[in-house]
């Protein structure tokens, strides 16, 4: 079994974005779906915590559901364990946003703690988490593209991280693959290297996170979050 | 009802989730919803709603996560209404 701290030790990354306009408000304010993501604390979390002005309900549900997607594809990466439940991916702690735009969350999978953050914009909700809580060595973003066809969105998530891959780790021939457990594997030539790398689209959105090894110093630094 | 016809009716339930019309038309067993689909995960739990609501009944949340190929979905449904 794997510890909380190896799991914490472990490089990985995962990221999830929901595009707010492919969603069902109404749908999703129904307990019925509702009570699918989210566990009776974290109903509780949102009543105690939150008021509709602040936060809609709908929002606050896909909020959720990208931290625990992130997660998923984290934790995925680590264990092997191919079976999403997002009841069983609990959120403990979630704070608004607080000097910059981001709702910070505490999370896990299994006895690990893993940290999120989320930002809504642009009509999506985008999710990072790391193993770091202070996101030293991941990088994470998104774009809106022009089209929501798979094949479009598969390009344009690639393209993206690639290019901000470059900007921190300015190397020839990088590529990503996918490998055969599903994951996107960054490639230097023919050889994988050592950053996970998630990615992640819905809709007109795409949206990569990869983590950098924390003992580096051969990577630029300049770009940020 | 027998497996294949839910299975002719999931397809139904399926379609509004996937661009692949023609992959739809041949799923089987095996079909994985999102690696081979390209269903987006964010809309697995509408699928499970509009099959609980296509044949009336109530998909438990362990056999809901249980639903990654076609096979798991019909499993899940032929158990309720056997």
């Amino acid at each position: 079994m794997r510890t909380a701290a190896h799991r914490n030790r472990v490089a990985s990354t995962g990221n999830d974005i929901v595009a707010l306009i492919a969603t069902d408000k109404e749908r999703t304010s129904r307990s019925r779906f509702y009570s699918r993501i989210l566990s009776a604390e974290e109903q509780t979390l949102y009543r105690q915590q939150w008021s509709p002005e602040e936060l809609p309900f709908d929002h606050y549900v896909w909020l959720m559901w990208s931290i625990k997607e992130s997660v998923y594809k984290y934790s995925s990466r680590i264990d092997r364990e191919p079976v999403f439940s997002p009841l069983k991916i609990p959120v403990h702690r979630l704070d608004p946003p607080s000097g910059d735009e981001f709702y910070k969350g505490i999370t896990g999978y299994g006895p690990g703690t893993l940290y999120s953050r989320s930002i809504i914009r642009d009509g999506a909700i985008v999710t990072a988490v790391s193993g770091d809580e202070d996101f030293e060595d991941t990088r994470w973003g998104f774009t809106v593209i022009g089209s929501s066809n798979y094949a479009d969105q598969s390009m344009a998530v690639r393209t993206l991280a690639l290019n901000e891959l470059q900007a921190v780790f300015p190397r020839r021939g990088l590529r990503i693959e996918k490998a055969c457990s599903g994951f996107p594997v960054l490639l230097e030539g023919k050889t994988p290297l050592d950053i996970p790398l998630s990615l992640a689209h819905h809709d007109r959105y795409v949206a990569y996170s990869f983590r950098l090894p924390s003992n580096s110093s051969s990577y630029k630094k300049s770009a940020a979050n | 009802m027998d497996r294949r016809a839910i299975l002719d009716e999931l397809k139904k339930v399926l379609s509004p989730y996937t661009e692949n019309k023609e992959l739809l038309e041949s799923i089987d067993d095996k079909t994985n919803l999102v690696k081979d689909l390209k269903i987006n995960s964010a809309n697995l739990v509408d699928i499970i709603i509009d099959a609980e609501a296509k044949y009336n009944i109530e998909i438990d949340f362990d056999s809901a996560e249980k639903i990654v190929t076609v096979g798991n979905c019909i499993d899940a449904i032929a158990e309720k209404i056997k």
